[in-house]
């Protein structure tokens, strides 16, 4: 248990550094404050402007890994102290400000920080929906799938690949593919080919036209076949995904089960029904959070003029605050950099510019609403679950367990997590809560009354050691350090 | 998911591990008894627990109660196919300063003396049954009577006999208030209605002081925190036995620690605060483990079981306990005809759960209960207006 923790101290700590985080981490030092910037990845950028594990590599050029360079850059230029590899697994509220603490490279070692202000710019997560054979090996998150074509790695085993789910994030994967020059058998997307609507929805958006056609000339380069209006309805395989069953959605969404048909020799399923919200750290610190299924379910509510939840001091941006993606991101960390820094350097930001920055934000959220609504995120599996099924991997618990305990009398996802350990894996429902809560509304109890299971220290799974050290360094004052308190 | 019946035998109010234990030792004495649980059945103290059962350490003059409660818990294991993985797997607690062997050395010859397997252990005897517990000890007491359950299997359990044996059990139904006629107990008003009964039960855990009050009546139960860390999954047998402290004086002034592995795999290891008068809401509000808890919880682990040190934490919870001024539970009659109790559990009630049931059977229907010379034990031990009356003596 000899682990020693460095203590550091800002006036601003940035959870994140994906675009919304570096924005606002930016913005916060550029206007006078010391700002300090956690990210649990290798390199700043988050999600969609990942930095691609071959810095000269065809993905190093495209604009995501631009702007994620850029605003790094930016952000290192106004001061702003950016931590890599630093993994977040408590937060708590110390007089005014805040004591955050981390674990870094993976547990080998710890930080504490002593924060005056916060900012959480967490972003999002893959919201998983179960459906039969979900588990197999070979069958990932499509967000998954593009971050490991941005960082150069392989899929998980060779043979065709079927991209699927549904959403713009879908052609933003394929799109990855397409940059890095790597194949895609079948694209699978559970919305029929709408081209009337799509332009429809794209008409007062001129700015998007060309980033539309560039997702679109990138799919086809891709080489996939294209299957519009189907829906995946099983994997199959023994050991390992071998074949992929796909059928035809009607209007409901429900996929006719009888024309399904199926595409053998698969190697990798990446599937994507939509994003959720990481709020581990927003719930830890007990600000308000809702559920809204157009935002990927629960999410931090921030004031989109502040960025302020309902705690003092504590701000959240980004997908937190729910889902949207790239454009609200980086405005509303703007918005919610220049706000922590004005309360912990007692000013008041500028009204005019905070004023046309709400009226920004307001614009690209109403883009990132249309979207939704082109391709809406569904909420339910997208077939009917065999009793089988599992649900919580981690636990093995199955879709008979939960109905079970409903039927027993648990009503909440607390409680059939305790009836059934649904959720007390290594995930603690982070991976399961969307399946989870699928199983509870089948049984009719709608998600936004379900609840979801509210993280606790530590965050995320953390060395015994490392979490000792770091609150030693802030509980014991004179415990020592590695580095100057 | 189950109506509210507009009358019953009786009312049990609190779903945990008393509630559903006296709702089924009350139906199988031909009763019709209402369950009523305010969020979920186990959500409080009881589904956080780590449901030790066992008489060591827990005090002499209880112990043919407590040896009782651990019977009735394996012999349900035994007919019930043991669906709750009660594990008997014994209690080793570790000695660290020389002047701490002779307080093990005097539980071990008085229980000894009470017909008890109890042992003193040197550090190689202690290490012979807990091979990984290579800290600094200088001894160890040893109880192979001790047992562990999976506190939610437990509580299923006991629910799914209840029901069984004509208990109705209702979640998500608080009591807001107890109906009064006549000078007795007529009844409860929930959330979703009134139900009418001739006997009403409190067993609603910590916060039992707040339901008494309901009917005019004190009782002295204060809540403490109880916390708990959970490790990620270990191989069997990281952790054999249920480990404890040895304890100066036993109680709750002694300070607290109990590590075991789950059935689940993971570690789990726990401690409590000193109890306090919460603030209003207290009970609603979700409450996190304190950093200097977590510290020396995790000092106390690594200090036995070095190799842990680079094992994940998991996860924590922290939940109330309720106290008495002398760390017995209140169970019984209360002044006001037809109305009973059984709370104020210092942190061990899951073990006395099922004896306590038995007890309230006497008390609800006069007749039935503990064996003879325990039912005298129970009568004088728990009394729940033993501090009342001593007050105005
Ligand atoms: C062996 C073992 C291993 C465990 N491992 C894990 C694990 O890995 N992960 C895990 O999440 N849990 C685990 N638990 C469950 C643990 O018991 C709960 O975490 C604990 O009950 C605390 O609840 P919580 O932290 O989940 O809920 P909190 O975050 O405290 O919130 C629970 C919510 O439910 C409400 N609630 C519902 N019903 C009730 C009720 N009757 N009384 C009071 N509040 C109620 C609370 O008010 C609150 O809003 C484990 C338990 C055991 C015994
Ligand atoms: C970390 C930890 C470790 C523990 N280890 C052990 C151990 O090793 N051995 C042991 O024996 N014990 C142990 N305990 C203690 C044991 O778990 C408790 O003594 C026992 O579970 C208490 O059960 P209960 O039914 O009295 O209380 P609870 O489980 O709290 O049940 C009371 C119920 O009443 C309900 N309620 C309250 N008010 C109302 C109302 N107005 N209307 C309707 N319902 C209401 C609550 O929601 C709650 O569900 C431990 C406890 C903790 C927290």
């Amino acid at each position: 248990m000899t682990m020693a923790a460095d203590l550091l101290s800002c006036d601003v700590a940035v959870i994140g550094a994906g675009p919304a985080g570096l924005a606002a981490a930016k913005e916060a030092a550029a206007a006078g404050a010391d700002v300090l910037c956690l990210d649990l990845y290798d390199r700043p950028g988050g999600q969609y402007a990942m930095q691609p594990g071959d810095p000269s590599g065809p993905l190093a050029a495209s604009e995501a890994a631009r702007l994620g360079r850029d605003l790094a850059e930016a952000a290192r230029a106004a001061g702003v102290r950016l931590l890599s590899r630093a993994e977040l697994f408590w937060a708590a509220p110390e007089g005014e400000g805040f004591l955050l603490y981390a674990a870094l490279d993976g547990g080998a070692g710890a930080l504490a920080v002593r924060a005056r202000a916060v900012v959480v710019a967490a972003g999002a997560m893959e919201r998983p929906l179960p459906f039969p054979g979900w588990t197999l090996p070979g069958v990932i998150g499509a967000g998954a799938a593009q971050r490991l074509v941005k960082s150069g790695g392989a899929l998980p085993f060779g043979g065709k690949v079927v991209l699927a789910g549904t959403g713009a994030f879908l052609m933003a994967v394929a799109s990855t593919f397409a940059k890095a020059g790597r194949r895609i058998d079948h694209f699978v997307e559970r919305q029929p080919l709408r081209p009337l609507s799509s332009l429809t929805m794209l008409a007062p958006w001129p700015s998007r036209w060309s980033a539309a056609a560039g997702l679109l000339a990138d799919l086809r380069r891709t080489g996939a076949q294209q299957h519009h209006g189907h829906a995946v309805t099983r994997a199959l395989g023994r050991d390992r995904l071998e074949a992929v069953e796909i059928a035809p959605v009607d209007a409901l969404g429900r996929p006719d089960l009888s024309r399904a048909e199926r595409i053998g020799g698969v190697g990798a399923l990446c599937i994507g029904y939509g994003f959720q919200p990481v709020i581990d750290a927003t719930t830890a610190l007990g600000a308000d959070h809702a559920h809204n299924p157009a935002l990927g379910g629960w999410h931090c509510l921030a004031r989109p003029d502040s960025g302020e939840t309902s705690r003092p001091g504590l701000y959240a941006a980004g997908e937190t605050c729910g889902i949207g993606g790239m454009r609200p991101a980086l405005v509303s960390g703007r918005i919610a950099g220049l706000s922590a820094a004005a309360r912990v350097l007692g000013r008041t930001p500028d009204p005019g510019l905070m004023r046309s920055l709400a009226a920004e934000l307001a614009k690209a959220r109403r883009f990132a609403v249309s979207l939704a609504a082109h391709w809406p995120a569904p909420e339910a599996p997208p077939v009917p679950l065999p009793e089988a099924e599992v649900i919580c991997r981690c636990e093995d618990v199955r879709l008979s367990d939960i109905r079970a305990a409903v039927q027993a009398g648990a009503a909440e996802t607390f409680a059939v997590k305790m009836w059934t350990r649904a959720g007390m894996g290594p995930c603690q429902g982070r991976v399961c809560g969307a399946a989870l809560a699928a199983a509870l509304a089948e049984a009719g109890v709608p998600p936004g009354q379900a609840g979801y299971n509210r993280a606790h220290l530590p965050l995320r799974p953390v060395p015994m050691n490392a979490v000792h050290a770091a609150l030693a360094r802030t509980a014991r004052p004179d415990t020592p350090g590695t580095g100057p308190a | 998911m189950t109506d509210l019946p507009h009358s019953a035998d009786a009312v049990v109010v609190g779903g945990g591990i008393l509630g559903a234990a006296t709702a089924r030792a009350l139906a199988r004495t031909g009763m019709k008894p209402l369950l009523l649980e305010a969020r979920a059945f186990g959500g409080a103290v009881t589904g956080a627990s780590l449901a030790a059962i066992g008489t060591h350490m827990h005090g002499i003059e209880e112990y043919p109660l407590l040896r009782h409660a651990g019977q009735l818990w394996s012999d349900l294991a035994e007919a019930t196919g043991n669906p709750f993985e009660y594990n008997r797997q014994g209690k080793l607690c570790y000695i660290l300063h020389p002047e701490d062997r002779a307080v093990g050395a005097d539980w071990v010859a008085r229980e000894q003396a009470l017909g008890a397997e109890v042992a003193l252990l040197t550090p190689e005897e202690a290490r012979e049954r807990e091979p990984l517990m290579t800290g600094p000890l200088i001894g160890a007491t040893w109880a192979p009577d001790t047992a562990t359950v999976n506190p939610f299997l437990g509580l299923r359990t006991v629910l799914r006999l209840a029901r069984e044996a004509g208990a109705t059990a209702v979640a998500n139904t608080p009591v807001t208030a107890l109906r009064i006629d006549g000078g007795r107990i007529a009844g409860v008003e929930t959330s979703c209605g009134a139900v009418s009964a001739p006997h009403v039960v409190l067993t609603g855990g910590p916060w039992t002081a707040r339901l008494a009050a309901m009917a005019g009546i004190v009782l002295p139960i204060r809540p403490r925190q109880a916390q708990c860390l959970a490790s990620m999954r270990q191989p069997p047998g990281t952790i054999r036995r249920v480990i404890s402290a040895c304890e100066r004086a036993g109680g709750v002034d002694s300070g607290y620690t109990q590590i075991q592995q789950a059935a689940s795999g993971q570690v789990l290891f726990n401690t409590v605060t000193a109890p306090f008068d919460p603030p209003e809401g207290a009970q609603d509000h979700i409450h996190e483990v304190p950093p200097g808890f977590v510290l020396e919880s995790i000092e106390t682990l690594l200090m036995l079981f070095p190799s842990l040190a680079a094992q994940p934490l998991l996860r924590s919870w922290v939940r109330f306990e309720g106290v008495t001024p002398d760390s017995r539970f209140l169970a019984g009659s209360l002044p006001l005809p037809g109305l009973h109790v059984a709370a104020g559990d210092n942190g061990s009630g899951y073990c006395r759960a099922l004896m306590l049931a038995d007890h309230l059977v006497a008390a609800v229907t006069g007749a039935g209960g503990l064996p003879e010379d325990l039912a005298a034990l129970a009568a004088r031990f728990y009394a729940p207006m033993r501090f009342a009356q001593r007050d105005a003596a």
